[in-house]
Order: structure tokens, then sequence, then C-alpha cells
């Protein structure tokens, strides 16, 4: 081999493997920052057809909406809790600071945190409906497949 | 009347800018001047058609003409006259409307500046540029018209402007952004051209070069004024949100300052070409790729233009004839091109490589963060999003050769560069650095190796070298009086370096300084983060003109003594029923002190975030500085040359 | 070998415009209402004018009607106010659901029916009056149940009950054909005693 092809072949080896470990470095770093999107019975049955249930720990974001007289304020902090509901199965919200503009009871929210038990998240953070033309995406796709229950509680107060 | 005039002037434009893909293609063929000849008045009274379109429509936001669907939509009586005017650009079919006249305004000035270019080449770009032209008129006519009316049944009123949108940020930021995307147009059609006629010289460079400066620069300044209008209106204090929109704006940003420095190797040593051209057709692809996505409903972002599938169609076949046919082309013809130049492995050629290899890494992460979500759901796996840490983790680790590569770059010759010869300036830079950056971040905190000392000594280590380059350069011209003889675009190239220097500080800086708080207070309560004391004084319900709100007052106290007073707002607007927050910043140099009003609380207490961000202000400033070293290098002498008749 | 590496740009380009075709298709938010086809949502809602009535969806049966989503916050649907009352003096049955729209409850505003029924009937007077009835959604749950999310949406349900057709956005003269031979052929259909 002449020195100027043995220098061309270092070359391309080169930036073959500097591409090979960008990409495999990408992929990698992709895999570890996929949040699944769930609803509340998708998160708490299974999601898709193997039925996967998220693991403890695993960042997530799920969507729905708060159920009516859930939401429940520390005295002193920012700390708030509140439940949310699709179809039938209720998981619990706990997250602390600001809560969006148009965060309401009743309203559908989507919130992005890590998982703490089977039915409850750790907010980090909530994003409501933006306004009377906008909903979180997500949020959207879920609620076109969902029958709302009211919950039975609801009398026709006010 | 008016209205039907602006609809004429733009079915007008159509047509000419079919006479403009025609007659100079005609006139190559067959090698006939006065078809070529044309092409440069066509240009003109296309932009002039465009214009005067883009005039009427702006006069029926003026007139408040609600007749006109538009403006209906868009405006109302009750907006201030210049809201009014800005509020043309503020849905798809106006800003549409907008892009037609940044093309056409590209396409007079490639017809007035590239004069003096061989005839045929000039016909050629002005038959690409029609093409094109063609594509977003017949867009626009056919699918998103702006003069449409809504006789005979139309409001009294119209609905109101996105408060959102009412900004001075907001005003400027689209207009830049389009200058920016549709000015990669014109390297496109450079590179189309030259495909056509399989010359691709150093001349050929240097005239597409100053054409892929200017684009640049609108971009640059497009995204910067996109990122600070975030910061300032959406209350939540960030400055880049890796949103599916940014992203799209940020992919041609980063191939096109590939496609600068490959550009300048192709002029200064006519190699690299099939790169280059690669390089010019994908920066205007991404461009149009952006478009698509942000229109076409495909990737849902809150910054989305309300989505049509019909829209995104179109626009989907549009992006397959001209890429796709560039494409083609490129591959068919640029075969047979091949470059002479000869270089070593330790020469400007290969660091340039090592440039081109990590923008576009950076761009594949960008493309694959952003579309991989769509991937997912198509393949019926579930919604997902990626994280921003994604995007983070990775750009922090491209930012290690990058800046390491850049700092070597200027000082390493063509061809081959001798080693010895640099290792005493640099292991001088490398020592000033040291100490600089561990001085520096000494300031901030003790000696731990974080993101904030890697910042400091990546961009520290850019500085440095460039001002040491500089110094080089004077010491070999013999002293001040060589500052004379360095060309601007020697000056633009230190600019923009030390642009990307004070970006990568800004951004280690703040990202590691930055203290966020989403707090409770009552009125008199105070609350601390790093040095600063922020006092709750005063909490009072406010009534504007067309929007109800709550005002709070800050003090700031350094060590007990008051430096600021803020004054944060959160706004409610009947009309459109959407809740705005105006945060207060108190902006320096090396800190923004940044309060935004949340909630109201039993109590009575509110919810407040508190944020201390440190060296925000250089992540702008850096933008700045960039764009500035691109008005520099486009104002350099040969690109001013006008004898190259060959 | 080196011929082909000039085609795998073009190559990587055409992959990725086949899948943004499919992408551009297979979006959820432009698939049809999954509603659509299904009868109208059980509800027991409040008429706005006379809040002392009842409506629920069996009221509404034997005769095809458009269901039109509106409030006097949302300015589209009040521009459209004017087209759908000159369909009804063509004898189109359209009714309306009220879609309340809170307002922020840091501001105070409560929910006040009086008021809201001084707003509606000034709106109409002033824009037209296109509604048989106007059903109110106060807690928004029937507007929940049929997937809306935002205003103006119109379904068009037939006699039976059933849902035929659901748009999304303002009804002008421009789209108003497309919905009108839905709406014509419910109307054949109801004639004909047809059970689709």
């Amino acid at each position: 081999m002449n020195p100027r092809r043995k220098q061309r072949l270092f070359a391309v080896s080169a930036v073959l493997l500097l591409l090979g470990g960008a990409v495999g470095g990408i992929m990698y770093a992709m895999s570890e920052n996929v949040d699944l999107f769930y609803t509340p019975s998708q998160l708490v049955n299974g999601l898709g057809d193997e039925k996967t249930k998220p693991v403890v720990g695993q960042r997530l974001r799920i969507g729905g909406m708060v159920v009516k007289g859930s939401v429940k304020r520390d005295e002193h902090s920012l700390k708030v809790s509140f439940d949310l509901v699709d179809t039938g199965p209720v998981v619990t919200v706990h997250y602390e600071g600001i809560l969006p503009d148009l965060f309401r009871e009743g309203q559908g929210i989507v919130a992005q945190g890590t998982l703490q038990d089977a039915t409850t998240v750790n907010a980090t953070e909530v994003l409501a409906k933006h306004d009377e033309n906008y909903m979180p995406p997500d949020l959207k796709d879920a609620m076109k497949d969902i029958k709302h229950v009211a919950p039975a509680t609801q009398g026709g107060s006010n | 009347m008016i209205t039907e005039a602006g609809y004429l002037a733009l079915v007008l434009a159509l047509a000419l800018s079919f006479a403009l893909t025609l007659f100079p293609f005609y006139g190559s063929l067959k090698r006939q001047m006065e078809p070529v000849l044309l092409a440069r008045p066509l240009a003109v009274l296309m932009f002039i058609a465009t214009a005067f379109s883009f005039y009427a429509l702006s006069y029926a936001f003026y007139t408040n003409d609600f007749s006109v669907m538009y403006v209906a939509n868009n405006s109302n009586s009750l907006l201030p006259w210049y809201y009014r005017l800005t509020a043309v650009w503020g849905s798809h079919e106006g800003s549409m409307l907008m892009w037609l006249l940044m093309l056409s305004a590209w396409t007079a000035l490639v017809a007035l500046l590239a004069r003096s270019l061989p005839l045929i080449l000039q016909g050629r770009i002005l038959g690409v540029m029609g093409l094109v032209c063609i594509g977003f008129y017949a867009f626009v006519l056919l699918m998103s018209n702006p003069f449409e009316r809504s006789l005979p049944f139309y409001p009294v009123d119209g609905r109101d402007l996105n408060p959102l949108l009412q900004d001075f940020g907001m005003i400027i930021h689209p207009p830049l952004l389009y200058m920016g995307y549709v000015g990669y147009a014109v390297p496109f059609a450079f590179a189309i051209a030259a495909l056509l006629s399989g010359r691709f010289d150093a001349n050929w460079a240097r005239w597409a070069r100053p054409w892929a400066l200017a684009a640049w620069m609108f971009l640059t300044l497009g995204i910067m004024l996109g990122s600070w209008w975030a910061y300032n209106e959406l209350g939540w204090g960030g400055w880049w949100f890796w949103d599916p929109v940014e992203n799209a704006s940020f992919m041609p940003w980063l191939v096109g300052t590939a496609l600068l420095h490959t550009l300048s190797v192709t002029e200064k040593r006519g190699t690299f070409k099939s790169w280059t051209v690669l390089l010019a057709i994908s920066a205007f692809a991404l461009s149009l790729l952006g478009a698509f996505l942000v229109r076409s409903g495909v990737l849902v972002s809150v910054h989305s233009f309300a989505s049509d599938p019909a829209r995104g169609l179109y626009l989907l076949a549009f992006l397959l004839v001209v890429v796709g046919g560039s494409l083609t082309l490129y591959a068919l013809k640029m075969q047979s091109v091949r470059s002479q130049a000869r270089y070593q492995l330790f020469s400007r050629e290969v660091l340039l490589w090592g440039n081109n290899i990590f923008l576009l890494t950076a761009t594949l992460v960008v493309f694959l963060g952003t579309i991989y979500p769509l991937v997912h759901k198509e393949l019926g796996l579930g919604s997902i999003s990626i994280g921003e840490p994604f995007f983070n983790s990775i750009f922090h680790i491209l930012a290690i050769p990058f800046a390491l590569l850049l700092g070597l770059g200027p000082w390493v010759r063509w061809k081959q560069q001798p080693v010895t010869p640099l290792v005493k300036p640099f292991a001088f830079i490398a020592v000033v650095t040291a100490v600089i950056s561990l001085g520096w971040v000494s300031l901030y905190q003790s000696f731990t190796a974080n993101l904030a000392l890697l910042g400091l000594l990546l961009g520290v280590w850019v500085m440095t070298s460039s001002v040491a380059e500089i110094g080089q350069k004077l010491r070999s011209f013999g002293g001040a009086v060589g500052l004379k003889k360095l060309t601007l675009s020697h000056w633009g190239m230190v600019f923009g370096h030390l642009g990307f220097a004070v970006l990568v500080i800004g951004v280690a800086m703040t990202k590691t300084f930055s203290v966020e708080k989403d707090v409770r207070m009552k009125i008199g309560d105070t609350v601390k983060l790093n040095e600063y004391s922020f006092v709750l004084s005063d909490v009072y319900a406010l009534k504007g003109p067309n929007y109800l709100g709550q005002a709070a007052e800050l003090e700031v106290y350094d060590e007990g003594i008051k430096i600021t007073h803020l004054h944060a707002e959160k706004r409610f607007y009947p009309v459109s029923r959407a809740t705005m927050t105006e945060a207060a910043v108190d902006a320096s140099l090396t800190r923004d002190l940044y309060v935004a009003l949340g909630e109201e609380l039993p109590g009575p207490s509110w919810a407040l975030r508190v944020y201390v961000k440190p060296y925000v202000r250089w992540i702008w400033l850096g933008g700045v500085l960039m764009a500035l070293g691109a008005l520099l290098a486009l104002f350099d002498r040969r690109y001013r040359q006008r004898s190259i008749a060959e | 070998m080196r011929k082909w590496l000039f085609f795998i740009p073009l190559v990587a380009f055409l992959g990725l415009a086949v899948f943004l075709f499919s992408g551009l298709f297979s979006d959820p938010h432009l698939h049809e209402n999954v509603k659509v086809e299904q009868a109208m949502p059980a509800f027991a809602l409040a008429d706005l004018e006379n809040p002392a009535k009842t409506v629920t969806e069996k009221d509404l049966l034997g005769q095809p009607y458009l269901l039109n989503v509106w409030g006097v916050w949302c300015p589209t649907c009040n521009a459209e106010l004017g087209f759908l009352t000159s369909l009804r003096a063509q004898g189109v049955k359209i009714v309306g659901l009220y879609y309340n729209q809170p307002t922020d409850s840091a501001f105070g505003e409560q929910f006040d029916l009086p008021t809201l029924q001084r707003d509606v009937a000034r709106k109409l007077a002033e824009q037209g009056n296109p509604y048989q009835l106007n059903i109110l959604d106060k807690d928004r749950s029937l507007i929940f149940d049929l997937g809306v999310t935002g205003a103006p949406e119109t379904f068009v349900v037939d006699a039976q009950g059933k849902i035929r057709y659901h748009m999304v956005g303002d009804i002008n003269p421009n789209n108003w054909p497309q919905l009108e031979a839905v709406y014509q052929q419910l109307v054949k259909e109801s004639h004909a005693g047809v059970t689709p």
C-alpha cells in the first residue's frame, strides 16, 4: 500500500468510526429520553396490545381530566395534588409549582413527570388547554376514543 | 376594490414567474441572448406586483375591512394601528404572502446585483428562482388566498389578535426568519444553475457565498429574536424549548453554517465541490421541510398554524419536485466533477471537514428528535415526546470537539500545516484559557468540574485563539497598520467565532447557575435566591383598555442594598379569553432577575415564579455578534468585483 | 463504486418523502371524529332560554338537525350566525349547543345565568338567531362526550339521533354545499322512513 492510499484509508475509517459512534450515541440518548404518553386507564391497565405498564421511576407524560373536588393544596407552599381520570381508573398527580393559567377542575391537562407508584405520578411540569382552539395534542388524540363517565357525586350545583 | 387589485397583482406575479422560468431557460438552450436578458426586468416586475399585493392586504387591515375573511379572523377595530399592520402576517395566509414578498425581493436583488455574472448563468439562476416562485405563488393563490371575501355575510368586527402576538419581538421575528429561509433559495439556485452547466470553479463559490452569508445572517437574527420573544412573553423564563417549530428553523441554520465554511474551501481551494453543492441544496430543502412540517399539521406544537391536509399534500408534492428533482440532477451531474486539490491530514481542509461533520451530526440529532415521535406514532407504538435532556446532552458533547477545532482552525494553513510552529502560540493560548476560565468560574463557585467550567474553557479558548490570531496576523503585517490589511471577511470570521464563544459561555453559565423557584408569598414575604432577596411589597388589581389583571410589586435587595424594583403583571383578555403573563425582568450583562405572577391562593397569598439567570443575555449577544460577522463578511471587497466575465 | 454514492441523498430524501406522505394522512388529528356513525350521547341539559326545561337527546328525534357548538366568546361562531340564520329561513333545523367557557378564577368571575342569557340574547338580536333552541352545557360534559376540541363545530344528526357528519370550523357559503348534500340526504331518508 502506498502512503497516499494508507492515508486515505485512515481518513475514511476515522470518519466511519466517528459516524458510527455518533449514530450509536444518538440512538442510546434517544432511547433514554423517550417519554411515553399515557391516559390514566392506560397507565393502570397497560398500554397497547401487550398491555405494557410503566415501571416505577420511569419518565412519562399523562393526560386526563382533573377530577372535580380532587385538587388539594398545601397551605404554606405550592405543593398540590389532584386526580386525573379518563374512562375509569384514577391516577394521582403530585406537583410543586405554579399551575398553568387555565388549570381547572374538570379540564383536560397533561403532566410530565416520573412514576412514583402504580397510580401516582410526580409531575415536573403541568400543561393545560391553552385557549379555546388549543388542546395539548396528545390529549386531544386520547380524548377522541374515550367515553366520559361523569362522577356520580357530581349533582347540579350552582 | 384595492383588495381585488391585490389579488390580481398576485395572479400577475404568478404569470410573471412562469415567464421568468421559461424565457431564460429557453434562451440558454437556444443560445439566444434576448430571452435571457428579459429575465432581469421580469424579476423586478414580479417583486413590484407582489409588493403591491402585500400593500393591498395591509391596507385592508389598516382600514378594518372585515369583509375580507383573513382580516376578520386576525384583527379587530380596537387594535392600535401598528398591531393591525403586523397582524398581516399573524396567521397562515398572510405569512405566506410575506413569504412571497421575501422570495420576490431576493429574486429581484439577484437580478439587480448579479449583473457581473456570465449572462447564461444569470439567466439560469433567475430561471430556477422563477421555478421556486411558481410553486409558492400557485400555493397561495390556490390554497391560502388571503384576499378571500366572506360576502354577503360578514362580521361587523373581527376577532382579537392572539395577545401572545402583540409584542415587538413577534412583530419582527417572522419577517427575519422568513428572510433567512427564503434566502436559501438563492444559493440553491446558484447550485442548480452550476449543476446544469456542469462547471464549478472558484468564481462560482465566490458569487454564491455572499448570498449564503446574507441568508444566514437573517436566519441567525430571526432565531435569536424568536428565543428572546419566548423568554419575555411566554412567561416560562426559558430561551429554547426544542419545540418542533424551533427545530425547523435550527436545522437550516446548522446546515447553512456548514455551507458558509465549505463555500470558502471551494472558493479558495477549488475542492469540496460536490459537498458544497449538496449542502446548498440541503439548506433550502430543510427550509422547505420546515415550512411543510409547520403548515401541514404533521407535527403539532404551540406555534403551529391551523393544519390542513390539502396544503400539506401540495407542499409535499412541491418538495418532491424541487428537492427530488435537484437531488436527481445532482446524482447525475456530480459524478463527473472531480476536485484536483491535494491536502495533508493536518490542514485547514481537514479541520473544515471536522467542522462539517459536527454540524451535520447536530443537524441529524435535531432531525431525529423532531421526526422520531412521528415515526413512533406511525408505527402504532403510542404517543411519545423526546425529552429536552436528549438534545441537551448530545449538544454538550458535540460542543467540545467542535469548539476545540474552532479555536485551532484559523491558525492552520491550507494544504499542509507543520505542527512545530503552532506549539508555542497554542501553549500560550492554553495557559491563558486555563487562567481566565478558572479565575472566572471561581467568582461563582469552588473548583468543580461542571458545565460552567466546561463552557468557560471552551468559550475562552475560542476567544483567546481568535484574538491571538489577529495579533499574529498584525505582527506579520508589521504592526497596527496591518489592521487595514485584514480583509472584512476575515473580521467577519473573527466576529462569527467570538459570537459563538459568547453564546457557549452564556448557555453554560445560565444552565449551571440559574436559580428558578416557584414560591408562595404573602405581602411582605421575602424569598432569597443566591445573594438576592425578593420582597413582595404589594399586589393590586389592574384594569387595562382590553384586559383585566393583577400586578405585583417587588423590591430586590442585594446584601441589604436595594438594587431594583420589579413590576410583574398577569392579564386576562376577555375578548379572546386568553390569560397572559407579563413577566418583570431586570436585565444586566451578567444576570437577569425575572419574576412572573401566578395565581392567587387563599391567605391571601400568591404563587410567584422567581428566577435569577446569570449570563442569559450572552446567548442573544452571541447571536448578534455572529450576525454582525456575516454582515462584515458580506461587505468584503472581493464580493464586489464586477469584472469577472469569462 | 463512486457513482452510487451520489444517489444516497436522493434515496434518503425519497424515503423521508414516503414517510411524510403517510404521516400526512394517518395524522390522528385529521381523522373523522370517532363519534360519527354513532348515536348521539345521552344527555339531560337545561334549555338556555328556559332553564326550568330539561332537554334530552330524545327530544330532538324525528327530524334531522345541525347541532352547532358555539359561544358568545368565540368570534368565528359569531361570524357564522348570519349565514346560519339564512339557513334557518330555508327550513334547516339548527340546535345550538352553548359551550360555556370558564373565565380565569383568579379574576373572580362566577357563572351567572341571567348575565349569560342577556349576552346571548343581545348577540342573537344583533347577528340573527339561527337556533330553534339552545342547549346550555354548563359543565361542558356533552361537549366532552362529543369530542369537541374548540368552537365552532357542527354535527349533523339524523332523525334517529345518529351522528352522521362532523365539521370543525365555521359554516360558510363555500363549504355549505358539501354539508347541505349530507343534510338533504338525511331529510330524504327521514321522509322515506328508511332506517339506515
